[in-house]
């Protein structure tokens, strides 16, 4: 069963992304809704609260969201982490990185709200 | 002839040798003099090119301008694409008013909207890479005219980027072209294969 408040964090550099993604996450009813606008920022968040969920944009500067997953995965506390990559990034080369870095699952931009669900079950377990 | 020169000396120096060459006897000097005032008249007119070409000129700020344009778009969809979602997400809190089929028609359109609103996201990364391309123009035009101008002058523009700190600056590549770009489920297949 999946714990749908468990707290859930959002990386992208645009704010109208991290809005979709909240708007599509709160009528998944994920509620529980952190944001950050590059790795960095992601990383300093995710040490402060225990998540159970990733969603990061690849092209962010300065930590971009390829160099955040692999800083999550290499962190004991954090690397158990599922990580799901949503990016306009759709070349070959990106995809099979993101996978050899440990990525849980790649959503390419732009996506629809089935497909975001279809990965997050994919990733967490069917939703009830 | 120095070894190193800007193309204003040059022209100056080209200069000096036609007038030389005017001093010699007609037959000898004829056809070479006639290719070298075409060679000064090129260079000439390709100077005058270029320095019309140049950022900071008044005539030739259309670079610069250009980029202001295009962020001033970025910031415009911006801002026009967060009514809209403010706007859609009003309609889903009056959704939770009316009766569970009305409900349902609501919230599947303002999916659709939320959806559609990620096109800000995508053409905002492909203005991003057009004004990187502009920006590396302007500065490559600028030293041109400096070379040609005989002075350097530090380029105007600097590049605005952040530094990205990552191991794979070669994957940032931004949003393929429509017939690059690979589909979700494109995506799914190398994904499982990887």
């Amino acid at each position: 069963m999946v714990d749908k408040n468990m707290p859930v964090m959002i990386v992208d550099d645009y704010s109208t992304m991290l809005r979709i993604l909240r708007n599509l996450l709160r009528q998944l009813d994920f509620n529980n809704v952190d944001d950050a606008t590059d790795g960095t920022d992601a990383l300093q968040k995710l040490h402060a609260k225990k998540y159970g969920l990733i969603i990061s944009d690849w092209n962010m500067q300065p930590m971009t969201g390829i160099d955040l997953l692999r800083q999550v995965r290499a962190d004991a506390d954090l690397k158990h982490i599922p990580f799901v990559m949503v990016t306009a990034e759709s070349k070959t080369e990106n995809v099979i990185t993101a996978k050899q870095a440990g990525v849980s699952n790649y959503i390419v931009k732009p996506f629809n709200a089935e497909t975001l669900k279809g990965k997050l079950e994919s990733v967490l377990g069917a939703f009830a | 002839m120095p070894q190193q020169m800007h193309l204003g000396e040059a022209h100056e120096y080209l200069d000096k040798v036609i007038a030389t060459l005017q001093l010699m006897n007609r037959r000898e000097k004829g056809p070479l003099v006639e290719t070298l005032e075409h060679l000064s008249n090129f260079i000439r007119s390709t100077r005058n090119e270029i320095s019309s070409l140049r950022p900071e000129s008044s005539n030739g700020d259309y670079l610069s301008s250009a980029n202001d344009e295009l962020e001033q778009i970025i910031n415009e969809t911006a801002n026009a694409t967060n009514a809209i979602m403010s706007a859609a997400e009003d309609l889903e809190k009056i959704s939770e008013t009316v009766d569970e089929k009305t409900r349902d028609g609501i919230i599947s359109a303002v999916t659709q909207i939320y959806e559609a609103c990620a096109f800000q996201d995508i053409t905002g990364q492909r203005i991003t890479k057009t004004i990187r391309a502009i920006q590396k123009i302007e500065a490559k035009v600028n030293a041109l005219a400096s070379a040609c101008g005989g002075t350097h002058i530090e380029p105007l523009v600097e590049l605005r980027d952040i530094p990205v700190v990552s191991s794979d600056v070669a994957l940032l590549n931004g949003p393929q072209l429509s017939g690059d770009a690979k589909s979700q489920a494109e995506i799914d297949q190398l994904f499982a294969s990887a």
